[in-house]
């Protein structure tokens, strides 16, 4: 007999809002139907409503995990419309907060993980790291979310003491490689947890367009850090984890070595911090209007690609702001990897896919 | 990143994917003066492993919208900026499952219909609510 189990919109396994209907034949799930736009804000509409400093306050709202890149990613693009060239220690600055953001993304994620696998110590021991990079961001930028670090043509706030976040650095890279590691890539319970449950073949995710660590976790390399650098990126060392078994393992895998990786970053880029300044001042004018003409920035967020695509009139407000979050490429592959699955995983399966409805409505 | 250019244009054209490309502020862009095959675009896309990224509507002023088709090539964006006619264009969803929430997405802001579609269920807003929030002048009503 065939069952139609709802799940949300509002509901104690979803984060967020959004509504997945399981079609489960007794405790297997047959097939899955998702609803989003629960959180849908109409950011692009807004966006071209308001003058460009307006606009880069506004986009930092989109995701309340990944606002950075938001910013960033519009930042980026008005940068190629004016012109702007931010100077080397703004491009440095920008990777030290993406990598940070990304930390405190994956750590956020991780114990989330970790809460549904059932392994709650874990849980705590990822939530006391993220405290540690929460206090590194709140020290940079003053906030411990919504940073209001990225302007065009720079950065707003200097990093004047990077041995501080060094320090915590080193707190954190220990964290990662003595706890959550051999944890996710030994420990019996985690393998029988999360081996072959919720398979996303590489096939499927290339025809879902998925990005980001869900993808890389099934053997797509791809990476915009590295693919297409952005900021200071491809003046840094470091490696893309790719896994092929696109199981729930392979994104713990491929999560918890990417916190390394940016660990890595971070240390560079604290360590090489040039000297200079943190922006170019445009003239006043210049602030507040753009040359027309559309320009597209990528930038590689803890959940994958961003796209922003701004088109100017010439005026100092933006004709088109189109964003497209990797959420909204990554939250159809759910329905892939919850067939044939047992309903009591269908929890676990979606949330490791890193979804974010904020970013996916918009 | 000239050559590189020079390079990656000479690419293209060895991809099949014809001339007249321009690498722009952050993409590479096809503007032929013939519409563009979306279907026939979709296609080839697939069989070069291309990723689909997205679709971006811009309202222009006859009333038809512009659609910029974007698909990736080794970390290379490339932009095909198609038009709207009578505000239909064809699906791709059929081809591309990646491209089924973007359609569903424009059809709701920008109310451009995909034809060929089995349904256009809405995907950020509710049934019977009105089509093409984000354009402009019907915003402004």
């Amino acid at each position: 007999m065939s069952f139609r189990i709802p799940i949300g919109p509002y509901h104690p396994a979803l984060e967020e809002p959004y509504k997945l209907e399981l079609i489960c034949d007794g405790e297997t799930v047959s097939d899955a139907v998702m609803n989003v736009g629960f959180n849908f804000r109409g950011i692009e509409y807004l966006a071209e409503r308001r003058n460009y400093l307006q606009g880069i306050t506004l986009v930092e709202r989109v995701c309340g995990i990944c606002s950075n890149v938001h910013s960033l990613s519009f930042c980026q693009a008005v940068e190629q419309l004016n012109g702007a060239e931010p100077p080397e220690r703004a491009l440095y600055i920008r990777v030290i907060l993406a990598e940070l953001e990304r930390l405190h993304s994956h750590f956020l994620w991780s114990g989330i993980a970790a809460k549904l696998i059932g392994f709650k110590t874990i849980f705590m021991a990822c939530f006391t790291l993220r405290e540690k990079v929460m206090d590194a961001l709140s020290a940079i930028s003053g906030n411990r979310v919504n940073y209001g670090m990225n302007r065009v043509g720079g950065v707003n706030r200097d990093i004047a003491d990077p041995q501080a976040v060094l320090n915590i650095l080193d707190e954190m890279e220990q964290g990662i490689t003595k706890t959550i590691i051999p944890i996710f890539l030994n420990d019996k319970t985690v393998e029988s947890r999360c081996k072959g449950v919720g398979i996303l073949s590489m096939e499927h995710a290339k025809a879902m367009g998925a990005v980001g660590p869900l993808a890389r976790a099934s053997g797509i390399g791809q990476d915009m850090r590295r693919a297409a650098p952005y900021a200071a990126y491809d003046r840094f060392h470091f490696n893309v984890p790719v896994e092929t078994a696109g199981d729930v393992q392979a994104r713990l895998v491929v999560h918890a070595l990417e916190m390394i990786e940016s660990c890595g970053i971070l240390r560079q880029a604290l360590m090489h911090l040039p000297e200079g300044p943190i922006h170019t001042t445009p003239p006043t004018a210049a602030r507040f209007k753009v040359p027309a003409g559309t320009a597209i920035s990528r930038v590689e967020a803890p959940r994958g690609e961003v796209l922003y695509q701004v088109t100017s009139n010439g005026t100092d407000i933006p004709e088109r702001v189109r964003v497209r979050t990797p959420t909204f490429m990554n939250m159809a592959t759910v329905r892939f990897t919850v067939l044939g699955q047992e309903l009591a995983d269908a929890p676990l399966i979606q949330a490791s896919c890193d979804p974010c409805y904020s970013c996916t409505d918009r | 990143m000239t050559t590189e250019i020079v390079a990656f244009e000479k690419t293209l054209q060895e991809l099949g994917l014809g001339d007249g490309w321009k690498w722009d502020k952050g993409s590479w862009w096809l503007t032929p003066p013939e519409p563009i095959d979306v279907r026939a675009t979709a296609l080839h896309m697939g069989k070069l492993n291309a990723r689909f990224v997205a679709i971006t509507a811009i309202e222009l002023p006859d009333k038809e919208i512009r659609l910029d088709y974007q698909w990736d090539v080794d970390g290379k964006l490339l932009s095909f900026v198609c038009g709207t006619v009578a505000r239909q264009i064809p699906t791709i969803a059929d081809l591309c499952p990646a491209a089924d929430w973007v359609e569903r997405e424009t059809h709701e802001y920008f109310s451009v219909e995909f034809t060929g579609r089995e349904s256009t269920k809405p995907l950020m807003t509710r049934a019977g609510d009105p089509l093409g929030i984000n354009l402009h002048k019907e915003a402004a009503k």
